[in-house]
Protein backbone atom coordinates (compact mmCIF):
# COMPACT_ATOMS: atom_id res chain seq x y z
CA UNK A 1 0.00 0.00 0.00
CA UNK A 2 1.40 3.37 -0.87
CA UNK A 3 2.23 5.18 2.17
CA UNK A 4 0.05 8.07 3.12
CA UNK A 5 -2.80 7.44 1.36
CA UNK A 6 -5.38 6.97 3.18
CA UNK A 7 -9.08 5.70 2.07
CA UNK A 8 -11.39 8.10 3.06
CA UNK A 9 -14.56 5.39 2.35
CA UNK A 10 -12.97 3.26 4.69
CA UNK A 11 -14.77 3.20 8.18
CA UNK A 12 -13.32 4.67 11.45
CA UNK A 13 -13.96 1.79 13.85
CA UNK A 14 -13.64 2.64 18.01
CA UNK A 15 -13.16 0.90 21.01
CA UNK A 16 -17.02 0.61 22.54
CA UNK A 17 -17.51 3.37 24.88
CA UNK A 18 -21.23 4.16 27.15
CA UNK A 19 -22.60 7.15 25.68
CA UNK A 20 -23.54 9.15 28.49
CA UNK A 21 -26.34 10.65 27.19
CA UNK A 22 -28.83 8.13 26.41
CA UNK A 23 -32.54 6.83 26.88
CA UNK A 24 -31.01 3.15 26.74
CA UNK A 25 -28.70 1.45 25.47
CA UNK A 26 -28.83 -1.40 22.65
CA UNK A 27 -25.42 -3.41 22.12
CA UNK A 28 -25.10 -6.28 19.57
CA UNK A 29 -22.02 -8.13 19.46
CA UNK A 30 -21.36 -11.45 17.01
CA UNK A 31 -18.20 -14.26 18.53
CA UNK A 32 -15.54 -12.47 19.43
CA UNK A 33 -17.35 -8.80 19.77
CA UNK A 34 -18.66 -10.82 22.87
CA UNK A 35 -15.13 -9.29 24.49
CA UNK A 36 -15.66 -5.84 23.26
CA UNK A 37 -19.19 -6.00 25.51
CA UNK A 38 -17.15 -7.55 28.37
CA UNK A 39 -15.24 -4.37 28.08
CA UNK A 40 -18.15 -2.29 27.89
CA UNK A 41 -19.13 -3.68 31.21
CA UNK A 42 -15.60 -3.37 33.07
CA UNK A 43 -16.30 0.63 32.39
CA UNK A 44 -19.52 0.38 33.87
CA UNK A 45 -23.46 -1.15 34.21
CA UNK A 46 -25.21 2.13 32.80
CA UNK A 47 -28.37 3.06 34.74
CA UNK A 48 -30.05 3.67 31.70
CA UNK A 49 -32.13 0.32 30.47
CA UNK A 50 -29.50 -1.96 28.43
CA UNK A 51 -30.03 -4.51 26.28
CA UNK A 52 -27.34 -7.22 24.92
CA UNK A 53 -28.29 -9.53 21.98
CA UNK A 54 -25.01 -11.59 21.27
CA UNK A 55 -24.70 -13.90 18.70
CA UNK A 56 -22.74 -17.05 19.25
CA UNK A 57 -20.41 -18.06 16.38
CA UNK A 58 -19.66 -21.60 15.91
CA UNK A 59 -16.91 -21.23 13.71
CA UNK A 60 -14.67 -19.63 16.87
CA UNK A 61 -13.69 -21.40 19.68
CA UNK A 62 -14.57 -18.40 21.86
CA UNK A 63 -17.92 -18.31 23.70
CA UNK A 64 -18.92 -15.51 25.79
CA UNK A 65 -22.42 -16.15 26.56
CA UNK A 66 -21.47 -17.86 30.15
CA UNK A 67 -19.55 -14.50 31.04
CA UNK A 68 -22.10 -12.47 29.74
CA UNK A 69 -25.01 -14.39 31.20
CA UNK A 70 -23.01 -13.69 34.81
CA UNK A 71 -22.93 -10.32 34.05
CA UNK A 72 -25.32 -8.74 32.71
CA UNK A 73 -27.87 -11.01 33.92
CA UNK A 74 -31.43 -10.81 32.32
CA UNK A 75 -30.69 -7.96 29.72
CA UNK A 76 -28.85 -10.63 27.68
CA UNK A 77 -30.23 -12.73 24.67
CA UNK A 78 -28.21 -15.07 23.20
CA UNK A 79 -28.53 -16.50 19.87
CA UNK A 80 -26.57 -19.43 17.86
CA UNK A 81 -27.42 -17.92 14.72
CA UNK A 82 -26.83 -14.99 12.72
CA UNK A 83 -30.17 -14.64 11.27
CA UNK A 84 -32.06 -15.72 14.24
CA UNK A 85 -30.19 -12.82 16.23
CA UNK A 86 -30.54 -10.17 13.32
CA UNK A 87 -34.21 -10.73 13.05
CA UNK A 88 -34.65 -10.64 17.14
CA UNK A 89 -32.91 -6.93 16.65
CA UNK A 90 -34.90 -5.94 14.11
CA UNK A 91 -37.52 -6.75 15.64
CA UNK A 92 -36.29 -4.77 18.79
CA UNK A 93 -35.69 -1.55 16.82
CA UNK A 94 -39.57 -0.96 16.80
CA UNK A 95 -40.09 -0.66 20.05
CA UNK A 96 -36.93 1.45 20.94
CA UNK A 97 -37.10 5.09 21.52
CA UNK A 98 -34.98 7.84 19.95
CA UNK A 99 -32.02 8.87 22.32
CA UNK A 100 -31.54 4.60 22.25
CA UNK A 101 -27.51 4.56 21.98
CA UNK A 102 -26.22 1.79 19.06
CA UNK A 103 -23.02 -0.53 20.14
CA UNK A 104 -22.13 -3.10 17.49
CA UNK A 105 -19.13 -5.32 17.55
CA UNK A 106 -18.18 -8.47 15.10
CA UNK A 107 -16.55 -9.18 11.83
CA UNK A 108 -17.16 -5.99 8.99
CA UNK A 109 -19.57 -8.29 7.74
CA UNK A 110 -21.76 -8.65 10.49
CA UNK A 111 -21.18 -4.63 12.14
CA UNK A 112 -22.45 -3.39 8.85
CA UNK A 113 -25.49 -6.27 8.64
CA UNK A 114 -26.58 -4.86 11.69
CA UNK A 115 -25.82 -1.44 10.61
CA UNK A 116 -28.33 -1.62 7.61
CA UNK A 117 -31.42 -2.72 9.71
CA UNK A 118 -30.83 0.02 12.01
CA UNK A 119 -30.39 2.39 9.00
CA UNK A 120 -33.94 0.93 7.80
CA UNK A 121 -35.55 2.86 11.14
CA UNK A 122 -33.93 5.64 10.41
CA UNK A 123 -30.89 5.31 12.66
CA UNK A 124 -27.96 6.92 10.96
CA UNK A 125 -24.80 5.27 10.33
CA UNK A 126 -22.37 7.62 12.21
CA UNK A 127 -24.15 7.43 15.33
CA UNK A 128 -23.44 3.46 16.05
CA UNK A 129 -21.19 2.99 17.93
CA UNK A 130 -19.03 0.29 16.02
CA UNK A 131 -15.72 -1.68 17.05
CA UNK A 132 -14.15 -4.20 14.92
CA UNK A 133 -13.41 -7.84 16.53
CA UNK A 134 -11.79 -10.95 15.80
CA UNK A 135 -10.26 -10.59 11.49
CA UNK A 136 -10.12 -8.30 9.16
CA UNK A 137 -12.84 -10.11 7.12
CA UNK A 138 -14.67 -7.89 4.96
CA UNK A 139 -17.90 -7.81 3.44
CA UNK A 140 -17.94 -7.75 -0.66
CA UNK A 141 -20.17 -6.61 -3.03
CA UNK A 142 -20.32 -8.03 -6.69
CA UNK A 143 -20.59 -4.60 -8.62
CA UNK A 144 -21.93 -7.21 -11.40
CA UNK A 145 -24.54 -9.18 -10.16
CA UNK A 146 -25.10 -7.26 -7.02
CA UNK A 147 -24.56 -10.16 -4.81
CA UNK A 148 -23.33 -9.84 -1.24
CA UNK A 149 -20.52 -12.32 -0.06
CA UNK A 150 -19.46 -11.72 3.72
CA UNK A 151 -16.29 -12.77 5.66
CA UNK A 152 -14.00 -12.19 2.86
CA UNK A 153 -9.77 -12.83 4.00
CA UNK A 154 -8.37 -13.10 0.27
CA UNK A 155 -7.11 -10.62 -2.17
CA UNK A 156 -10.05 -12.58 -4.32
CA UNK A 157 -13.67 -13.40 -3.24
CA UNK A 158 -15.96 -15.72 -5.18
CA UNK A 159 -19.13 -14.09 -5.74
CA UNK A 160 -21.77 -16.58 -3.39
CA UNK A 161 -24.39 -15.46 -6.04
CA UNK A 162 -22.80 -15.51 -9.65
CA UNK A 163 -19.41 -17.20 -9.39
CA UNK A 164 -17.48 -14.77 -10.64
CA UNK A 165 -13.87 -14.05 -9.62
CA UNK A 166 -14.14 -11.15 -7.63
CA UNK A 167 -10.61 -8.08 -6.77
CA UNK A 168 -12.07 -6.89 -3.39
CA UNK A 169 -11.51 -3.06 -3.36
CA UNK A 170 -10.48 -0.71 -0.69
CA UNK A 171 -13.74 1.31 -1.47
CA UNK A 172 -16.19 0.91 0.73
CA UNK A 173 -20.17 1.90 0.59
CA UNK A 174 -21.52 3.03 3.43
CA UNK A 175 -25.08 2.48 1.49
CA UNK A 176 -24.19 -1.16 0.61
CA UNK A 177 -21.92 -1.98 4.13
CA UNK A 178 -19.76 -3.40 1.69
CA UNK A 179 -16.49 -2.95 -0.12
CA UNK A 180 -16.69 -3.05 -3.72
CA UNK A 181 -15.33 -6.77 -5.45
CA UNK A 182 -14.91 -6.26 -9.25
CA UNK A 183 -14.71 -8.86 -12.21
CA UNK A 184 -10.38 -9.40 -11.50
CA UNK A 185 -10.39 -11.55 -14.91
CA UNK A 186 -12.45 -9.47 -17.13
CA UNK A 187 -10.01 -8.68 -19.65
CA UNK A 188 -8.72 -12.01 -19.97
CA UNK A 189 -11.20 -14.68 -18.75
CA UNK A 190 -9.43 -17.62 -16.73
CA UNK A 191 -6.51 -15.54 -15.90
CA UNK A 192 -7.15 -14.95 -12.23
CA UNK A 193 -3.91 -14.14 -10.14
CA UNK A 194 -2.75 -15.73 -6.94
CA UNK A 195 -4.99 -15.25 -3.91
CA UNK A 196 -3.51 -14.68 -0.97
CA UNK A 197 -4.86 -14.45 2.52
CA UNK A 198 -4.84 -10.62 3.16
CA UNK A 199 -7.39 -9.64 6.05
CA UNK A 200 -6.53 -12.36 7.75
CA UNK B 1 -27.71 39.88 -2.53
CA UNK B 2 -30.59 40.04 -5.26
CA UNK B 3 -33.76 41.35 -3.91
CA UNK B 4 -37.23 41.68 -5.16
CA UNK B 5 -39.52 44.40 -4.86
CA UNK B 6 -42.70 43.48 -3.45
CA UNK B 7 -46.37 45.14 -2.79
CA UNK B 8 -48.66 44.56 0.41
CA UNK B 9 -51.60 43.03 -0.84
CA UNK B 10 -53.39 42.93 2.21
CA UNK B 11 -52.76 43.10 5.82
CA UNK B 12 -54.91 41.07 8.12
CA UNK B 13 -54.69 41.59 11.98
CA UNK B 14 -54.52 37.97 13.41
CA UNK B 15 -53.85 38.30 17.06
CA UNK B 16 -53.84 41.88 19.07
CA UNK B 17 -49.69 41.60 18.53
CA UNK B 18 -49.81 39.72 15.46
CA UNK B 19 -50.40 41.16 11.91
CA UNK B 20 -50.21 38.55 8.51
CA UNK B 21 -49.06 40.70 5.17
CA UNK B 22 -49.82 39.35 1.74
CA UNK B 23 -46.59 40.17 -0.33
CA UNK B 24 -46.76 40.59 -4.56
CA UNK B 25 -44.52 40.91 -7.01
CA UNK B 26 -44.32 44.26 -7.82
CA UNK B 27 -44.54 44.16 -10.89
CA UNK B 28 -47.01 41.82 -10.91
CA UNK B 29 -45.20 38.43 -12.16
CA UNK B 30 -44.38 35.47 -10.01
CA UNK B 31 -42.41 35.19 -6.85
CA UNK B 32 -39.48 32.21 -6.75
CA UNK B 33 -40.87 29.07 -5.46
CA UNK B 34 -39.14 28.04 -1.80
CA UNK B 35 -38.96 25.00 0.78
CA UNK B 36 -40.58 25.40 4.01
CA UNK B 37 -39.26 27.05 6.07
CA UNK B 38 -37.63 29.44 4.30
CA UNK B 39 -37.32 33.20 5.21
CA UNK B 40 -36.53 36.46 3.43
CA UNK B 41 -35.15 39.63 5.07
CA UNK B 42 -37.56 42.75 4.50
CA UNK B 43 -36.02 45.97 4.22
CA UNK B 44 -38.11 49.05 4.96
CA UNK B 45 -37.29 52.39 4.29
CA UNK B 46 -38.04 54.56 7.73
CA UNK B 47 -36.97 57.58 6.62
CA UNK B 48 -33.21 56.98 6.24
CA UNK B 49 -33.20 54.56 8.63
CA UNK B 50 -33.55 51.20 7.35
CA UNK B 51 -34.22 48.19 8.98
CA UNK B 52 -33.96 44.72 7.66
CA UNK B 53 -35.72 41.79 9.75
CA UNK B 54 -35.92 38.25 9.27
CA UNK B 55 -39.38 36.69 8.57
CA UNK B 56 -40.89 33.31 7.74
CA UNK B 57 -42.74 32.25 5.17
CA UNK B 58 -45.83 31.04 6.05
CA UNK B 59 -47.83 30.33 2.63
CA UNK B 60 -47.88 27.14 0.85
CA UNK B 61 -44.51 26.80 -1.09
CA UNK B 62 -46.65 25.49 -4.54
CA UNK B 63 -48.03 29.02 -4.17
CA UNK B 64 -45.59 31.43 -5.94
CA UNK B 65 -48.17 34.25 -6.65
CA UNK B 66 -47.79 35.81 -3.18
CA UNK B 67 -45.81 35.29 -0.29
CA UNK B 68 -46.90 35.45 3.50
CA UNK B 69 -45.47 36.02 6.50
CA UNK B 70 -46.33 37.32 9.98
CA UNK B 71 -44.64 40.36 12.10
CA UNK B 72 -45.38 39.94 15.62
CA UNK B 73 -45.36 44.01 17.30
CA UNK B 74 -42.22 44.07 19.51
CA UNK B 75 -42.54 46.74 21.86
CA UNK B 76 -38.88 46.79 22.70
CA UNK B 77 -36.40 46.37 19.28
CA UNK B 78 -34.92 48.30 17.33
CA UNK B 79 -37.96 49.31 15.55
CA UNK B 80 -38.57 47.06 12.44
CA UNK B 81 -41.82 45.53 13.71
CA UNK B 82 -43.29 48.41 15.20
CA UNK B 83 -42.58 49.84 11.31
CA UNK B 84 -44.34 46.83 9.97
CA UNK B 85 -47.16 47.17 12.44
CA UNK B 86 -47.73 51.02 12.13
CA UNK B 87 -46.38 52.32 8.85
CA UNK B 88 -47.11 49.41 6.43
CA UNK B 89 -50.52 49.18 4.82
CA UNK B 90 -51.98 47.81 1.80
CA UNK B 91 -49.91 48.94 -1.21
CA UNK B 92 -46.56 49.58 0.45
CA UNK B 93 -44.24 48.37 -1.22
CA UNK B 94 -41.11 47.14 0.46
CA UNK B 95 -38.08 45.14 -0.84
CA UNK B 96 -37.12 41.86 0.23
CA UNK B 97 -34.33 39.18 -0.24
CA UNK B 98 -34.82 35.66 -2.57
CA UNK B 99 -36.27 33.18 0.11
CA UNK B 100 -33.40 31.21 2.38
CA UNK B 101 -34.03 28.21 4.45
CA UNK B 102 -31.98 27.03 7.09
CA UNK B 103 -34.45 25.44 8.81
CA UNK B 104 -35.76 22.58 6.31
CA UNK B 105 -37.73 19.44 7.27
CA UNK B 106 -35.37 16.73 7.08
CA UNK B 107 -36.23 14.09 4.27
CA UNK B 108 -34.10 11.52 6.00
CA UNK B 109 -36.21 11.68 9.23
CA UNK B 110 -39.22 9.04 9.50
CA UNK B 111 -41.43 11.26 11.99
CA UNK B 112 -41.24 14.88 12.62
CA UNK B 113 -41.54 16.79 16.01
CA UNK B 114 -42.46 20.44 15.78
CA UNK B 115 -42.29 23.11 18.68
CA UNK B 116 -43.21 26.31 18.21
CA UNK B 117 -43.76 29.01 21.40
CA UNK B 118 -45.58 31.86 19.99
CA UNK B 119 -45.03 33.61 16.71
CA UNK B 120 -42.30 30.80 16.73
CA UNK B 121 -45.62 29.05 14.60
CA UNK B 122 -44.35 30.67 11.65
CA UNK B 123 -42.15 28.64 9.96
CA UNK B 124 -44.32 25.72 10.84
CA UNK B 125 -46.95 26.66 8.52
CA UNK B 126 -44.95 26.26 5.46
CA UNK B 127 -42.86 23.38 6.58
CA UNK B 128 -46.36 21.58 7.13
CA UNK B 129 -47.12 22.05 3.76
CA UNK B 130 -43.78 19.99 2.76
CA UNK B 131 -44.51 16.54 5.87
CA UNK B 132 -47.98 16.78 4.26
CA UNK B 133 -47.28 16.60 0.54
CA UNK B 134 -44.41 14.17 1.77
CA UNK B 135 -47.22 11.62 3.72
CA UNK B 136 -44.35 12.28 6.96
CA UNK B 137 -45.66 11.22 10.32
CA UNK B 138 -45.65 14.27 13.09
CA UNK B 139 -46.79 16.35 16.26
CA UNK B 140 -47.30 19.62 16.27
CA UNK B 141 -47.02 21.44 19.77
CA UNK B 142 -47.53 24.65 19.55
CA UNK B 143 -47.83 26.93 23.33
CA UNK B 144 -48.66 30.15 23.78
CA UNK B 145 -49.72 33.07 26.00
CA UNK B 146 -53.55 33.11 26.38
CA UNK B 147 -56.16 32.01 24.06
CA UNK B 148 -56.39 35.00 22.30
CA UNK B 149 -52.64 34.93 21.28
CA UNK B 150 -52.50 31.88 19.85
CA UNK B 151 -51.78 32.90 15.74
CA UNK B 152 -53.46 30.75 13.70
CA UNK B 153 -54.28 28.03 16.43
CA UNK B 154 -58.18 27.31 15.04
CA UNK B 155 -56.66 26.71 11.39
CA UNK B 156 -54.02 24.98 12.47
CA UNK B 157 -56.20 22.58 14.45
CA UNK B 158 -58.54 21.90 11.26
CA UNK B 159 -55.59 21.07 9.61
CA UNK B 160 -53.99 19.33 11.92
CA UNK B 161 -56.39 17.11 14.16
CA UNK B 162 -55.02 15.19 16.66
CA UNK B 163 -51.49 15.98 15.85
CA UNK B 164 -51.73 19.51 16.79
CA UNK B 165 -51.09 20.15 20.73
CA UNK B 166 -51.97 23.63 22.26
CA UNK B 167 -50.80 24.75 25.61
CA UNK B 168 -52.34 28.16 27.15
CA UNK B 169 -49.83 29.60 29.53
CA UNK B 170 -52.61 31.55 31.16
CA UNK B 171 -54.76 28.57 31.47
CA UNK B 172 -51.53 26.72 33.25
CA UNK B 173 -50.99 24.62 30.67
CA UNK B 174 -47.62 23.23 30.37
CA UNK B 175 -45.53 21.40 27.54
CA UNK B 176 -43.58 18.57 28.82
CA UNK B 177 -41.07 18.60 26.74
CA UNK B 178 -39.08 15.68 28.23
CA UNK B 179 -42.13 13.51 27.98
CA UNK B 180 -42.64 14.56 24.36
CA UNK B 181 -39.03 13.60 23.52
CA UNK B 182 -38.67 10.70 25.32
CA UNK B 183 -41.94 9.03 23.64
CA UNK B 184 -40.19 9.51 19.90
CA UNK B 185 -39.47 6.30 17.47
CA UNK B 186 -36.25 6.06 15.97
CA UNK B 187 -35.58 8.39 13.07
CA UNK B 188 -37.70 11.12 14.46
CA UNK B 189 -36.30 14.67 13.84
CA UNK B 190 -37.46 17.95 16.75
CA UNK B 191 -37.95 21.35 15.12
CA UNK B 192 -38.00 24.21 17.54
CA UNK B 193 -38.88 27.90 17.42
CA UNK B 194 -39.64 30.24 19.48
CA UNK B 195 -38.74 32.16 22.48
CA UNK B 196 -34.73 31.82 23.79
CA UNK B 197 -35.26 29.97 27.04
CA UNK B 198 -37.67 27.14 25.01
CA UNK B 199 -35.33 26.78 22.09
CA UNK B 200 -32.56 26.54 24.83
CA UNK B 201 -34.26 24.13 26.68
CA UNK B 202 -35.51 22.08 23.81
CA UNK B 203 -32.09 21.20 22.56
CA UNK B 204 -30.88 20.91 26.25
CA UNK B 205 -33.60 17.91 26.76
CA UNK B 206 -32.81 16.50 23.48
CA UNK B 207 -29.61 16.65 24.29
CA UNK B 208 -29.66 15.29 27.57
CA UNK B 209 -32.17 11.90 26.39
CA UNK B 210 -29.00 11.09 23.66
CA UNK B 211 -30.60 11.97 20.34
CA UNK B 212 -27.71 12.96 18.18
CA UNK B 213 -27.18 16.70 16.95
CA UNK B 214 -28.28 16.09 13.11
CA UNK B 215 -31.75 15.07 14.42
CA UNK B 216 -32.29 18.41 16.05
CA UNK B 217 -33.09 21.70 14.59
CA UNK B 218 -33.98 25.11 15.77
CA UNK B 219 -34.64 28.32 14.69
CA UNK B 220 -34.91 31.81 16.59
CA UNK B 221 -34.92 35.14 15.10
CA UNK B 222 -35.21 37.61 18.44
CA UNK B 223 -34.11 40.97 17.64
CA UNK B 224 -30.37 41.19 18.39
CA UNK B 225 -29.48 42.43 21.76
CA UNK B 226 -29.17 46.10 22.20
CA UNK B 227 -26.01 47.08 24.86
CA UNK B 228 -23.37 49.96 25.23
CA UNK B 229 -22.51 51.72 22.27
CA UNK B 230 -18.86 51.11 20.92
CA UNK B 231 -16.93 52.03 18.08
CA UNK B 232 -15.65 49.92 15.08
CA UNK B 233 -12.49 50.62 13.04
CA UNK B 234 -13.03 49.30 9.64
CA UNK B 235 -9.37 48.30 8.47
CA UNK B 236 -9.23 48.69 4.93
CA UNK B 237 -10.82 52.02 5.05
CA UNK B 238 -9.39 53.46 7.59
CA UNK B 239 -13.68 54.05 8.84
CA UNK B 240 -14.74 54.22 12.28
CA UNK B 241 -18.30 53.29 12.93
CA UNK B 242 -20.31 54.17 15.80
CA UNK B 243 -22.77 51.35 17.22
CA UNK B 244 -25.35 53.01 18.96
CA UNK B 245 -26.89 50.57 21.77
CA UNK B 246 -30.35 49.87 20.01
CA UNK B 247 -28.25 49.24 16.17
CA UNK B 248 -26.65 45.91 15.54
CA UNK B 249 -22.92 46.49 14.98
CA UNK B 250 -24.32 44.75 11.22
CA UNK B 251 -26.50 47.33 10.74
CA UNK B 252 -24.78 50.17 11.54
CA UNK B 253 -22.08 48.73 9.42
CA UNK B 254 -24.38 48.77 6.19
CA UNK B 255 -25.81 52.22 7.00
CA UNK B 256 -21.54 53.17 6.56
CA UNK B 257 -21.66 51.66 3.47
CA UNK B 258 -19.04 48.96 4.35
CA UNK B 259 -19.32 46.10 2.49
CA UNK B 260 -20.50 43.06 4.20
CA UNK B 261 -22.80 40.35 3.28
CA UNK B 262 -25.71 38.58 5.61
CA UNK B 263 -28.00 36.39 5.30
CA UNK B 264 -30.02 35.26 8.48
CA UNK B 265 -29.51 37.89 10.88
CA UNK B 266 -29.89 35.75 13.49
CA UNK B 267 -26.22 34.63 14.43
CA UNK B 268 -27.39 31.01 12.51
CA UNK B 269 -25.79 30.92 9.09
CA UNK B 270 -22.34 33.01 9.55
CA UNK B 271 -22.04 34.50 6.18
CA UNK B 272 -22.08 37.74 7.89
CA UNK B 273 -18.70 36.51 9.74
CA UNK B 274 -15.64 39.46 10.38
CA UNK B 275 -12.45 38.45 11.53
CA UNK B 276 -11.80 40.61 14.56
CA UNK B 277 -7.76 42.09 14.12
CA UNK B 278 -6.80 44.15 17.39
CA UNK B 279 -9.25 44.71 20.72
CA UNK B 280 -8.92 46.12 23.98
CA UNK B 281 -11.87 44.85 25.34
CA UNK B 282 -14.08 41.85 25.11
CA UNK B 283 -16.47 40.46 22.11
CA UNK B 284 -19.97 39.45 23.66
CA UNK B 285 -20.83 36.76 21.29
CA UNK B 286 -24.83 36.45 21.01
CA UNK B 287 -24.71 33.61 17.68
CA UNK B 288 -25.23 30.02 17.53
CA UNK B 289 -22.40 29.56 14.31
CA UNK B 290 -19.28 30.01 16.03
CA UNK B 291 -17.96 27.00 18.28
CA UNK B 292 -16.95 28.15 21.88
CA UNK B 293 -13.31 27.83 21.32
CA UNK B 294 -13.80 30.31 18.11
CA UNK B 295 -16.10 32.46 20.48
CA UNK B 296 -12.57 31.98 22.82
CA UNK B 297 -9.65 32.84 20.40
CA UNK B 298 -11.91 36.48 20.23
CA UNK B 299 -11.18 36.13 16.16
CA UNK B 300 -13.91 36.16 14.60
CA UNK B 301 -17.46 37.22 15.79
CA UNK B 302 -20.35 37.54 14.04
CA UNK B 303 -22.02 41.40 13.98
CA UNK B 304 -25.70 40.76 13.34
CA UNK B 305 -26.28 39.80 16.81
CA UNK B 306 -23.01 40.43 18.70
CA UNK B 307 -21.37 43.20 20.13
CA UNK B 308 -18.31 44.50 21.99
CA UNK B 309 -17.60 46.53 25.18
CA UNK B 310 -14.63 48.02 24.49
CA UNK B 311 -13.04 51.48 23.64
CA UNK B 312 -11.40 49.70 19.97
CA UNK B 313 -12.11 47.25 17.77
CA UNK B 314 -10.46 46.78 14.66
CA UNK B 315 -11.93 44.43 12.16
CA UNK B 316 -10.60 43.44 8.55
CA UNK B 317 -13.31 45.07 6.34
Amino acid sequence: MERGYKIRSKPDYQSLTWREHALAHVVVAKGKGGMAVLQLFQQMYPRQPVKVLYIRDKDESVDYATTLTKLIGEGLQCFDSEQEGLYAFFRMLSDCHMGTQFYMSGTESFIWSAVKLAKLHGVQEDDVMKQMMASLSRPVYCVHCKGMTTDITTNIATCRKCGRKLFVRDHFSRLLGAYMGLQVDAEDPGEVPEIEEIYP
Amino acid sequence: MSSVNVRVAAVERVTPLVKHFTLVREDGSRLPPFSGGSHVVVSMDAGGKVYRNAYSLMGSPADTNAYHISVRRQERSRGGSLFMHDKVVEGSVLQITLPTNLFAISRMGRKHILIAGGIGITPFMSQLHDIERNGFDYELHYAFRSPEHGAFADQLKARCGERAHYYIDSEEQKLDIRAVLSRQPLGTHVYVCGPGPMVTAVLETAHDLGWPQRHIHSEQFGAPPGGEPFNVTLAKSGLVVEVAGDTSMLQALEQAGAEIDSLCRGGACGRCMVEVLETDGELLHHDDYLSEAEKASGKKMMPCVSRARCTHLLVNL
